[in-house]
């Protein structure tokens, strides 16, 4: 049985997978996603009749998208991993377009009209958008998505985000002063 | 029946951390830091932290279970800070947090990240309430009687920045590694105090409120001027400078304990003592002037010893505990908090905008 989730961006979704079972949930929203989620999985698994035991496998949604939303998933998914002792897998969203469409240069919209793309295979990039791209599916075929993809990998590394654009900070820009060589100064026989 | 067993995780700031603590027996506490990861940027980055926190916190979680020689199965409750501080590293904590509880069907607390320090003198003293405290670090700077794991008077604090800021800005100023903290303070060792002379703020005014930011303006002035006369800075004048700083945050914090002394004592407590806690409080000349006060008062003065000192997820577990025991647990809607007084009666200092206090 495999729980997948995904807050990468403005929604909270889910999927429980068992066998030919699958239960899914979508949820728009905007703020309000690490409040939501945790009480989300348990409506999903009510819903199966199923508890946290009988899960044994995690998929997450790593992004690319909105940084904080995909550390409430990632952290939510490697917290279950380890109280559960069942792997983690992280799914980017590029391999869940793939899923539905192997040959796509996958799409997720970034900030500034830009926007993360990746071929089959490929290096994501951060681009100007053009034609004949693929964006992901709508939530609840997404989450199945990565609770199908996560079920067909083989959990090797722990999930990590996705994040495609390396953190905005600069280096300081105050320059040290310059410090003189003063040996001796200061010292008892100094005169 | 033994006391529970309470896994702690912190991640409000710079450093993750996880501990297991049953009743004051600090099992395990693991602190994994990110100074090397923020040397470039002369301070911590809130992006860069968040994303070492999400990577880190489980790895940090089982090293902690490793070294205490338990496994997830006999965690009784699960504590995290939920705030105050950089809150995408909250943010991780949190989940990990829910997610833990929900897997192990065990509690869950949210503990206010003051408060994990503000009660880290029962942890490591046995203190009873109630005590006084002066928090100071990096980030914070207040007076606080602790009365309950939930209840705290705050009597002043910073108005602006907190002294450990002011150290850190002072090290960068003067080409000095980070933290500032310590690289001034052995800097200081070698410089003459009454050298230069620096403002000591607020203290011409009543009440425990203190104030570091012109301290550090003043320190900037001074260093402009002397590069301005010599081209640059001789490790003498740097070691004065450190020196004259130090002096100052000094002074202001011993009169103003003096202060906080006085009005805590009105209240005639029956076990009367004094804690710092906070990395300021490694500062060893600060340590001796507010010991000196203490014992001028006839009163107890503790310090934690640094490692309980500086953020670490034992404080949370030990808080966690005292909470759990008053009858406090959240469910998984538990909210992750910016901002988050401990005393919220008091007047903020700090961030009063719509957002609320800071802390």
């Amino acid at each position: 049985m495999i729980l997948a989730f995904d807050t990468s961006t403005s929604h909270v979704i889910a999927a429980l997978l068992d066998g030919d079972r699958l239960f899914t949930r979508n949820e728009e929203m905007g703020r309000g996603q690490a409040e939501r989620l945790m009480p989300l999985l348990e409506e999903i698994l009510l819903e199966a009749g199923a508890r946290w035991q009988d899960i044994t496998r995690i998929g997450v949604g790593v992004g690319p998208g909105n940084f904080t939303g995909i550390r409430i998933s990632v952290s939510t998914a490697r917290g279950l991993a380890l109280g559960l002792r069942v792997p983690a897998v992280g799914v980017s969203t590029f391999e869940v377009i793939h899923h539905g469409t192997p040959q796509a240069e996958a799409a997720v919209p970034a900030p500034r009209q830009q926007v993360y793309t990746c071929t089959p295979g490929g290096t994501p990039v951060l681009i100007e958008p053009h034609e004949g791209l693929t964006l992901p599916p709508a939530g609840a075929a997404w989450a199945a998505a990565i609770a199908r993809v996560a079920a067909a990998k083989t959990p090797d590394q722990r999930p990590a985000p996705l994040y495609v654009r390396p953190a905005d900070a600069a280096p300081s820009k105050e320059p040290p002063p310059v410090i003189l060589d003063d040996a001796g100064i200061g010292a008892p026989n100094d005169t | 029946m033994a006391e529970p067993l309470i896994l702690g995780l912190e991640s409000s700031c710079d450093d993750t951390a996880a501990a297991l603590v049953r009743g004051r027996d600090v099992l395990s506490s693991v602190v994994e830091g990110q100074n090397s990861l923020h040397a470039a940027y002369g301070g911590v980055v809130p992006e860069i932290a968040a994303r070492a926190h999400a990577e880190r916190l489980d790895l940090c979680v089982e090293r902690a279970l490793d070294e205490a020689s338990v496994t997830l199965a006999d965690v009784d409750a699960i504590a995290a800070t939920a705030g105050p501080g950089l809150i995408g590293g909250v943010l991780s904590g949190v989940m990990m947090a829910k997610a833990l509880s929900a897997a192990l069907g065990k509690p869950l607390i949210g503990v206010n990240h003051l408060a994990g320090h503000a009660l880290t003198p029962r942890l490591t003293d046995g203190l009873a309430y109630p005590y006084l405290m002066l928090l100071v670090s990096g980030g914070h700077c207040q007076f606080l009687i602790v009365r309950g794991p939930q209840d705290f008077t705050r009597l002043g604090g910073t108005i602006d920045d907190a002294p450990g800021e002011a150290f850190d800005k002072t090290a960068r100023l003067l080409g000095l590694p980070q933290p500032g903290g310590p690289s001034v303070e052995i800097e200081a060792r070698n410089g003459d105090e009454t050298l230069y002379r620096f403002p000591r703020p607020l203290l011409d005014r009543p009440g425990c409120d203190l104030s570091f930011s012109g301290l550090k303006t003043a320190l900037m002035r001074q260093r402009d001027q002397i590069i301005a006369d010599r081209d640059g800075l001789t490790r003498a004048d740097r070691a004065a400078l450190c020196a004259g700083f130090q002096a100052a945050v000094r002074d202001v914090l011993a009169e103003k304990t003096r202060r906080a002394i006085g009005l805590y004592m009105n209240e005639t407590p029956t076990e009367p003592a004094f804690a710092v806690a906070g990395g300021v409080a490694a500062n060893m000349a600060i340590r001796t002037a507010l010991e000196s006060v203490c014992i001028n008062f006839g009163i107890r003065f503790t310090a934690p010893p640094l490692r309980l000192c500086t953020d670490n997820a034992a404080m949370i577990a030990y808080a966690g505990g005292e909470l759990l025991a008053a009858g406090v647990s959240h469910d998984m809607s538990l909210q992750a908090r910016p901002r988050w007084p401990l005393d919220r009666r008091a007047a903020p200092l700090v961030g009063h905008g719509k957002k609320g206090a800071k802390s």
